[in-house]
């Protein structure tokens, strides 16, 4: 032990111990962060990179560069990785653990992100990585701004996962729920989802999927051959076509990755980033009291011929721009926003060239689910009526028409945003309801000169008033002719005048105003208040 | 070739068109019935009906071929 020359006289401390610094400087320092940092930015290395180019994918950090403004982005955690102790982790980089997340601009608000990146442990959700997005989640809901998840993910990472830790995990579709209808919640679906990230859409406000490269699946084909014994593909089961046209999970078929974003983008333009907020109004220069003239050739007069309701919203809308939600899905019914002098509004429209327009199971679905979403943001609905009314038969009974029906009722009844109907033309029965009719608390209501309203369509209340009547009225052709007689008449007394006369419809208009009477109803509702009895949730048919 | 495709179950309630016909892109080439709605399908190109596969009263699902249509050079 040498003699101490240290400051502390007490102590025997020698000399030695006096601590000399021999890192870098400051600038070093510096260096090498950026270096480690590049190095994080290079995610799963250039082969990966490669492999994730070949399939037509963008990787995560070029999505990222088209989905936000310029520069915008402020990443969290990019120095991440996994801490993981398992045998089967050793040795394993994993930058930013595969998992991307921040905050960025879209049109100058600010939108939380959490990204998966497939050329990390094919964007495996890992211990850290759940992390990051935790903390992702609470910033959104307590900033009050919209999530987007760009899902490109195998799932849960097993190599972690595996065990019974698996008991305390689920937090993150607990916290979706609690913030649904409080941020807009978008998950795009850019690669796979499998599994545990197949519920983060089934639990998001709008899911697009990209085509080829994209699929939806609670088990993987492997999973199913095991649990199930069915030989599936994963585009098969679960691929863009199936969920945007046959389940309904999926909102919108996209071609790429580019347009996915530039389509996230588009939606959120019409949403305000909580439901504390109202939705942004657009600068507009098409005029709100333009006339649309083309009307007159779009619809026919005869009830008996379809159009394509798609190009009334095309002439009524400003410039004719309309983002559908769901149009493979549910083709008797169409949703989705436009503006109205600037302002966002949902649609809701009846399209005659399916079904006539009927409401079916999956129509009830889709339109009550829209409602819901415009409501809960604050989005103005706008119901354009041409509806005979719900399918009937045993097919539709035994799918729960009635429940499914139900459900957009309770939908439509329950929207306290500002509501404007306009009755093109059939409003039957319970289709009449639905569409926001008189009773359903819409701000205006107005209808075309050819709008009809009544509990059922003509053919069918003759059939059953005048029954006795035809059958007595000789051959075939005396039959058809006293028929067509009765339905004539029945015709005069369900149409619109007589509504208007009673003032339960507030107008009659020519089809040219549609837009200008539009504009004036969502004016109309702008400071709506709508007070009901304290409940802690009302009991929803599903 | 084109073919004309049944946008959905339906019945067919009038055709318009013969083998050999020439029509232009937009021609209403049958009408269906669905709903009692009459649903009006119309030819995507302009050219020479080559094949009618449909016939009236029969009936058609969503996909089904109603009528094939070759195109007409330089009308597009």
């Amino acid at each position: 032990m040498a003699p101490s020359r240290g400051r502390d006289p007490e102590s025997d401390s020698p000399a030695s111990h006096v601590y000399t610094y021999e890192g870098p400087d400051l600038r070093g320092h510096a260096e090498a962060l950026a270096a480690r940092k590049a190095q994080f930015l290079q995610m799963g290395g250039p082969d990966r990179i490669a492999k994730q180019h070949a399939q037509g994918k963008l990787t995560v950090r070029e999505r990222l560069a088209v989905l936000f403004d310029d520069a915008s982005f402020t990443e969290l955690s990019l120095l991440a990785h996994h801490q993981s102790s398992v045998p089967a982790m050793q040795g394993k980089v994993t930058p930013a653990d595969g998992c991307v997340t921040g905050v960025g601009r879209i049109d100058g608000r600010r939108v939380a992100l959490i990204a998966y990146d497939f050329t990390v442990m094919a964007g495996s959700i890992g211990m850290v990585g759940e992390l990051k997005a935790t903390r992702i989640r609470e910033l959104a809901l307590r900033e009050r701004i919209p999530i987007v998840w760009l899902i490109d993910s195998a799932g849960a990472r097993i190599q972690e996962a595996a065990g019974s830790m698996f008991a305390r995990t689920g937090d993150l579709f607990r916290e979706q729920v609690h913030m649904s209808g409080v941020v807009p919640q978008v998950a795009a679906v850019m690669g796979p989802g499998a599994a545990g990230t197949a519920y983060i859409p089934g639990l998001a406000d709008f899911v697009p999927m990209v085509k080829g490269t994209s699929h939806l699946a609670l088990g993987g084909p492997p999973l199913v051959k095991a649990a199930v014994g069915e030989d599936v593909t994963a585009e098969e089961m679960g691929g863009s076509q199936v969920h945007t046209s046959i389940s309904g999970v999926a909102d919108l078929e996209v071609e790429s990755d580019e347009e996915c974003i530039r389509i996230i983008r588009r939606y959120l333009s019409y949403f305000p980033s909580s439901n504390l907020d109202r939705p942004p109004i657009a600068g507009s220069d098409d005029p709100p009291d333009r006339r649309c003239d083309d009307l007159y050739d779009v619809v026919p007069a005869n009830p008996r011929q379809a159009y394509d309701v798609r190009a009334v919203i095309a002439s009524i809308a400003d410039h004719g721009e309309f983002l559908p939600m769901k149009p493979d899905w549910a083709r008797n019914l169409v949703t989705g926003f436009a503006r109205f002098g600037g302002r966002p509004a949902g649609i809701v429209a009846n399209q005659p060239l399916m079904l006539g327009g009927a409401l079916d199971v999956n129509a009830a679905d889709k339109a009550a689910r829209f409602v819901w979403l415009c409501d809960a943001f604050n989005i103005p609905l706008v119901f354009l009526m041409d509806c005979p009314g719900f399918m009937v038969g045993s097919a539709v009974e035994k799918q729960g028409i009635i429940r499914h029906g139900a459900k957009m009722l309770f939908a439509v009844a329950e929207a306290t945003v500002p509501k404007v109907t306009v009755v093109l033309r059939k409003g039957y029965g319970a289709g009449y309801y639905v569409m926001n009719g008189r009773a359903y608390e819409p701000d205006l209501i107005v209808g075309w000169p050819t709008a009809e309203i009544s509990v059922m369509g003509p053919e069918g209340a003759v059939n059953i008033i005048f029954r006795g009547q035809i059958e007595a009225a000789g051959d075939e052709a005396a039959r058809a002719a006293l028929r067509n007689q009765l339905v004539a008449g029945v015709r005069e007394q369900i149409g619109a005048h007589i509504a208007a006369g009673w003032s339960f419809l507030d107008d009659l208009i020519d089809p040219a105003d549609t837009r200008s009477v539009i504009v004036r109803g969502l004016e109309i509702g702008e400071t709506k208040r709508v007070e009901r009895p304290w409940r802690k949730h009302g009991v929803l048919p599903v | 070739m084109t073919s004309v495709i049944a946008e959905m179950a339906a019945n067919v309630w009038r055709v318009l068109v013969s083998q050999g016909q020439a029509i232009s892109a937009g021609d209403t080439v049958v009408i269906l019935e669905s709903m009692k709605m009459e649903i009006p399908v119309q030819s995507p190109v302009g050219g020479t009906v080559r094949v009618v596969a449909v016939g009236e009263g029969s009936v058609v699902q969503e996909g089904d071929v109603i009528a094939v249509v070759e195109e007409t050079s330089g009308d597009a």
